[in-house]
């Protein structure tokens, strides 16, 4: 549904997205994550025709955006991060002027705005001014507007911003709703949990490049294998330390009052072994298990540039 | 014209806003207040002189143009500087430009619903204009005349309006602009040719001292055309023809010294009004360049 290959953008000296590639599968629901910076709106800007990129080709449904704009925009709807309002316009009406800014008009678009606001909840108000409307309300307002062209992919940027957690998860399921109904939606969100909940691939930008892109659930499981073992030692922390410093799957060790945080490249099975001549070396363990991976983690280990000495023996010089 | 959807929108808006109609009420309030003084004064004199002036008349009939003239050229960048700078204040430029609408169609919406507000403005005051048709003086062609004026004036100030509202990223910025630009074209024109003129004459003055001659051959030069794009020469010519006063551009023409009259000068009131249509249109490029995406940052950025 939409492919990027090598997308550049500068301002001045400074570049946004260098080098950006990436691929959104139809039907799929993409999460796009990246620190503040990353080049996120930059990117969807362009998605958009709002902004002129650098270089670099950018594929909607088959069609280059570049070149065929009027076509590609008939595709994809945008939901920004500010919600733009007029005054002294109801909703029925502001409905209806971005039908015909598609060029929808008459019975056909009237049909289209009662459906759309209908399946948002504001069927009963269609007759109230936008600018009066909750905030919450304006965010359905305008998923309904950004769908009135019927397109195949949806954009959202920072939809859930100000929303609150009620509301936001009211949004998480209409869109999961529409995802349902064949859209494919590409939503730029800095809420890790939620998209964790809802996403089915995810890409991750810094500094104008994509780090990780793929399967969700399959990059939670590679991020669960890179974190370290976690081992409460009850008794004999000497014996312990001996074991792992002369296994040959043990990386790094850190050592914070009687717990051991070890970077471990071995699988389930070397997990075991490990415990098993902890214990028949007279080790007491009272805690033994894989730190479990999220996109937090994902998101701060992939975002974090400064350099981070390793706390090796923190509190326990002796050892 | 019917379906652009900012035009529809704008129309929608304004019919619900309390501007429009009590701008229309003052408006005609003032031009129908100077009607009934002229009228009455001059009934007043009747009364006592038992004679009637019809040229008093007439001069209810400049007054009332005047003020319409003056109205259109002041009040339209006033409705359209802000028009699309505003949109962006209000973030919704964005969400028109990423829609199937481009922004020859933005561009012109917000032109035609300003200019359809001001049709409302003028033809409202045609009671107090007919006035004049009474005792007669001014033909209905004139009046046509007039109208287009008008309508090349309104183009000319609500294109300024709507360039340098593209332009812009403020609404407060793109007025100053529009009003500054608008009195480069009201005062500056004349000024340069005053300028040039005044610097012409010194310098023919110092040659007259040494040879002994006539100083008054020199003038302000091919700056005189500039005043082809002030409106309110045109206006002067235009209302000077109808009224009877037609040794009025000649007068203006010597102001700024003695020149051989040719096709452009002859032809003054057509070439003007032409040139400011072109103009406007230069106005609406601009503005239309300035919010396409995919073109106008760097002007943009600027301001």
């Amino acid at each position: 549904m939409l492919q990027i290959k090598n997308l550049k953008k500068a301002y001045g000296k400074y570049p946004a997205l260098d080098g950006l590639s990436m691929e959104v599968k139809e039907g799929t629901l993409f999460g796009f994550v990246g620190p503040n910076g990353a080049g996120k709106t930059t990117t969807i800007k362009i998605l958009m025709g709002l902004l002129k990129a650098d270089g670099g080709s950018v594929l909607i449904d088959g069609m280059d955006a570049m070149k065929n704009q009027k076509e590609v925009k008939g595709k994809i709807g945008y939901v920004p991060d500010v919600f733009g309002v007029y005054d002294n316009l109801k909703v029925r009406e502001y409905m209806e002027f971005f039908a015909s800014c598609y060029g929808m008009e008459g019975l056909m678009a009237r049909k289209r705005c009662n459906l759309l606001l209908e399946q948002v909840g504001l069927e009963e108000r269609t007759d109230f001014y936008v600018d009066g409307l909750s905030r919450g309300m304006k965010q359905r307002l305008c998923l309904a507007r950004a769908l009135i062209h019927d397109p195949k992919l949806l954009i959202l940027d920072e939809p859930a911003s100000g929303l609150d957690p009620r509301t936001r998860l009211e949004f998480r399921e209409l869109l999961i709703e529409q995802n349902d109904r064949g859209k494919t939606i590409f939503i730029s969100s800095h809420v890790l949990s939620e998209l964790n909940q809802m996403c089915s691939d995810i890409g991750i930008i810094d500094q104008g490049r994509m780090i990780v892109s793929g399967n969700i659930r399959e990059i939670t499981e590679r991020v669960d294998q890179s974190n370290p073992l976690i081992i409460r030692v009850y008794q004999n922390m000497e014996k312990a330390m001996a074991i792992l410093r002369s296994h040959s799957c043990v990386r790094t060790i850190s050592i914070k009052d009687n717990c051991l945080s070890v970077g471990f490249a071995g699988d389930n099975q070397d997990e075991a072994l490990l415990l098993q001549q902890m214990i028949d070396a007279e080790v007491l363990v009272n805690g033994f298990f894989r730190k479990q991976g999220s996109l937090e983690s994902l998101f701060m280990q992939i975002t974090d540039h400064e350099e981070k000495e390793e706390l090796l023996y923190e509190g326990k010089p002796g050892l | 014209m019917k379906g652009n959807p900012v035009y529809r929108r704008e129309m929608t808006v304004s019919s619900r806003s309390i501007r429009l109609p009590v701008m229309t009420m003052v408006f005609n309030s003032i031009l129908a207040l100077v009607a009934l003084l002229n009228m009455y004064s001059v009934a007043s004199q009747g009364r006592v002189t038992a004679e009637i002036q019809y040229s008093s008349f007439l001069n209810l009939y400049v007054f009332v143009a005047l003020i319409e003239f003056l109205m259109l050229f002041f009040i339209m960048p006033a409705l359209t500087a802000g028009s699309i700078s505003g949109e962006r204040e209000r973030q919704t430029l964005n969400l028109m430009l990423s829609t199937q609408m481009t922004p020859a169609e933005i561009v012109l919406g917000k032109l035609i619903s300003s200019m359809i507000n001001m049709a409302l403005l003028v033809i409202s005051s045609f009671p107090v204009i007919s006035l004049v048709f009474i005792y007669g003086g001014i033909q209905l062609r004139d009046l046509g005349l007039l109208l287009l004026l008008y309508l090349s004036v309104a183009l000319l100030s609500s294109s300024l309006g709507l360039c340098f509202s593209a332009v812009c990223k403020r609404s407060t910025m793109a007025t100053a602009l529009s009003y500054g630009f608008l009195g480069v074209l009201l005062i500056g024109t004349y000024a340069i040719n005053f300028f040039v003129w005044s610097i012409a004459q010194m310098g023919a003055a110092r040659y007259v001292n040494q040879v002994g001659g006539i100083a008054s051959q020199v003038n302000s030069g091919g700056f005189f055309y500039l005043l082809l794009l002030n409106p309110a020469l045109t206006f002067y010519l235009v209302i000077g023809n109808q009224v009877g006063d037609r040794e009025g551009f000649l007068t203006v023409m010597q102001y700024f010294g003695k020149r051989q009259l040719n096709p452009v000068l002859n032809a003054w009131i057509p070439f003007s009004i032409c040139l400011q249509i072109f103009l406007s249109v230069i106005f609406l490029t601009i503005a239309v360049r300035a919010i396409d995406p995919m073109r106008g940052k760097k002007l943009k950025k600027q301001l």
